[in-house]
């Protein structure tokens, strides 16, 4: 089958299939090459000899990102802003789509439009910092989890779901005498699990690779989560800073792509299972042609 | 953008709703609509309980820092607060405008998202249509997979990689450089190359997710418009020049339009970690403006004008380019 294959392989074949060889290197060495950059030596590394696998394999910066306090809070920082966060995304997503969905709401095309209109025009970065300030959230979980705590979009992609759920479904639930709490919670969320984890998933990455609104609310370094910390390492170079005694034989290079290797584990982790819900969720908005 | 895609139906859905609506206007008496709208209330009371916390979301988020939009034209006091802040009229803007860094901030946001759109606009096209033609359904799923990795990792993460690898001292691009007898360039501290350096990270982390839509509307052509073309003597290059492009063209239409109506809407999060008091001068954008010298330099009134104007700008924009493919094509958002 192959040597067939071969025969009616053009030389366009031949270019295409070389230009995807080279794309897919190109999208995958930057991840490989913080990888290995991780795992070698000082030495190695200065020189500028790492280029497909380790030199002077050791797990030196891992050790030394473990053995202080900074990396391992900030991580517990994401994961709890991170649950914390879709939590929230998710109970207020489905409380507002559902109602929204349904025809005989009150006032439907009224606060439809009220909602469409944030997604044009805002009150802008400084207003919206008053107004956690004033509200005397700032340098709390409050203050990253609930001015996001609706994703128009995605609350859109959800309300459209709840939309092509079958009508009679809900008339028959009606005439057994069911309240629209117990329709929505017996019925309509546990029917939603395809749509939760697709917007959830959005939701996940979101709150995971989040810096700016940290960087914005949290005054206090030990709230800091690890995209913040990440982004000092990496700003202000501070790591010599924080960490007063960097061993001679590891540069903060290293450090900061094991720091980013440790906080990839996840992502990497749900990538293979959330590609299918991450195309779905891409196409869910998407045109038709 | 992708916003505006749905919003291009929920927009359609209200406004059918309406014209409903008016429908039964002219029918109806205004007492029987207001008795028939409190009958309607009182049935969807338990809706509207569900409603309730949105509805607060919305109102507490969304709605009331737009009154704070007021300090734009007050000299704000943190002492006083918004309301008792005392006005100034334009005076923020005039100093704004007045100004060296109003022309600067203007273009750099033009240019960079002119840019942005003039390589990242068509490399997804190109992507999706290189995908398409690959026979080896393996390495065209593999590098199909492959492509929605950047996306998945953070701001911060792209951008340290793009910092690692244009490192002048041993970064990947400069060691090549070397190898063909160049000398090293400080990428991060030069001015002139700073947009290369935000189109080109957008280029890594955005190309295969904005395939996503183009792949679709490829497996939707009718395979038999490729045999009917192959009857005719029609080659492969050509066949992409006469059948897949046309096919697709639409879909292009339409997303080229979203994307010209968002131009203004640069990624300042990148900006912020890629650029330096080295590279305000091509770097520096109305948003990260407004971080830096509002809200981190506590210029509360000036940071919330700049702001202020520029999400008018941003949206006398789409309004204008959805006017045009109103005209032009049947796409837009109202």
């Amino acid at each position: 089958m192959v040597k067939s294959m071969l025969k009616r392989f053009t030389t366009l074949d031949y270019v295409i299939t070389i230009i995807l060889l080279g794309l897919g290197f190109v999208f995958l060495y930057p991840v490989y090459y913080t990888i290995i950059v991780s795992f070698s030596d000082t030495y190695n590394i200065t020189a500028g000899n790492v280029k497909f696998w380790p030199l002077g394999f050791n797990v030196l910066a891992y050790k030394q990102i473990l053995s202080n306090n900074r990396v391992p809070l900030a991580y517990w920082n994401t994961i709890l802003y991170t649950a914390v966060g879709v939590m929230v995304n998710l109970s207020m997503t489905a409380l507002t789509a559902y109602p929204l969905s349904r025809k005989n709401m009150w006032g439907r095309s009224f606060f439809m439009k009220m909602i469409t209109f944030t997604m044009f025009f805002s009150g802008g970065m400084i207003p919206m910092f008053l107004l956690v300030s004033s509200l005397g959230m700032l340098n709390t979980i409050w203050s990253i989890v609930l001015p996001n705590a609706i994703w128009t979009y995605q609350m859109l992609i959800v309300r459209s779901f709840y939309m092509s759920i079958p009508e009679s479904l809900h008339e028959s639930a009606n005439i057994d005498g069911a309240s629209e709490f117990r329709i929505f919670l017996q019925i309509m969320v546990p029917l939603s699990k395809p749509a939760f984890a697709t917007v959830g998933l959005f939701f996940f990455m979101g709150h995971w690779n989040n810096y700016l609104a940290p960087l914005i609310y949290l005054k206090d370094p030990a709230k800091y989560p690890l995209q913040v910390v990440l982004r000092q390492m990496l700003i202000n170079d501070d790591t010599a800073n924080y960490n007063l005694a960097i061993p001679d034989n590891l540069t903060p290079e290293a450090m900061k792509n094991a720091t980013i290797v440790v906080s990839m584990i996840p992502v990497m982790l749900i990538y293979p299972f959330a590609q299918k819900y991450f195309v779905k969720g891409m196409m869910l908005g998407a045109v038709k042609g | 953008m992708r916003e505006n895609q749905t919003t291009v139906n929920t927009v359609k859905q209200i406004k059918q709703n309406s014209e409903k609506a008016s429908l039964r206007k002219e029918k109806i008496s205004l007492k029987s609509r207001c008795i028939a709208s409190y009958h309607k209330f009182l049935k969807s009371r338990q809706l509207l309980i569900l409603f309730l916390p949105g509805l607060i979301f919305y109102l507490l988020f969304r709605y009331a820092p737009m009154y704070g939009i007021l300090i734009a034209f007050k000299k704000y006091s943190p002492f006083l607060g918004v309301s008792k802040s005392p006005w100034i009229g334009l005076g923020n803007f005039k100093n704004f405008f007045n100004s060296p860094d109003f022309f600067m901030l203007f273009r750099n946001t033009l240019l960079i998202g002119f840019y942005n759109l003039l390589w990242n606009f068509p490399a997804p096209v190109i992507f999706a249509i290189i995908l398409n033609e690959s026979r080896i359904q393996k390495l065209k799923k593999g590098v199909q997979t492959v492509s929605y990795l950047p996306s998945f990792l953070s701001t911060v993460i792209v951008c340290s990689m793009a910092i690692d690898f244009l490192s002048p001292s041993g970064g990947v691009i400069n060691r090549i450089i070397q190898f063909f007898g160049g000398k090293p360039i400080y990428f991060m501290i030069k001015p002139e190359w700073f947009r290369t350096v935000y189109v080109a990270t957008g280029m890594w982390s955005g190309t295969g997710t904005s395939s996503i839509v183009y792949l679709a509307a490829l497996t939707n052509i009718d395979p038999q418009l490729y045999e009917a073309g192959r009857v005719d003597g029609c080659g492969r290059l050509r066949s992409i020049w006469h059948i897949t492009i046309p096919s697709i063209l639409p879909t292009v239409i339409t997303m080229l339009i979203l994307n010209v109506g968002s131009i203004i809407n640069v990624g300042y999060e990148k900006i912020l970690i890629l650029y330096n008091a080295a590279t305000y001068s091509t770097a520096d954008v109305f948003s990260t403006y407004v971080y830096r010298r509002g809200l981190q330099g506590g210029n509360f009134g000036l940071g919330t004008a700049v702001d202020l104007f520029n999400s008018v700008i941003a949206l006398i924009l789409l309004v204008l380019t959805n006017a045009i493919s109103r005209k032009l094509t049947e796409t837009s958002l109202w």
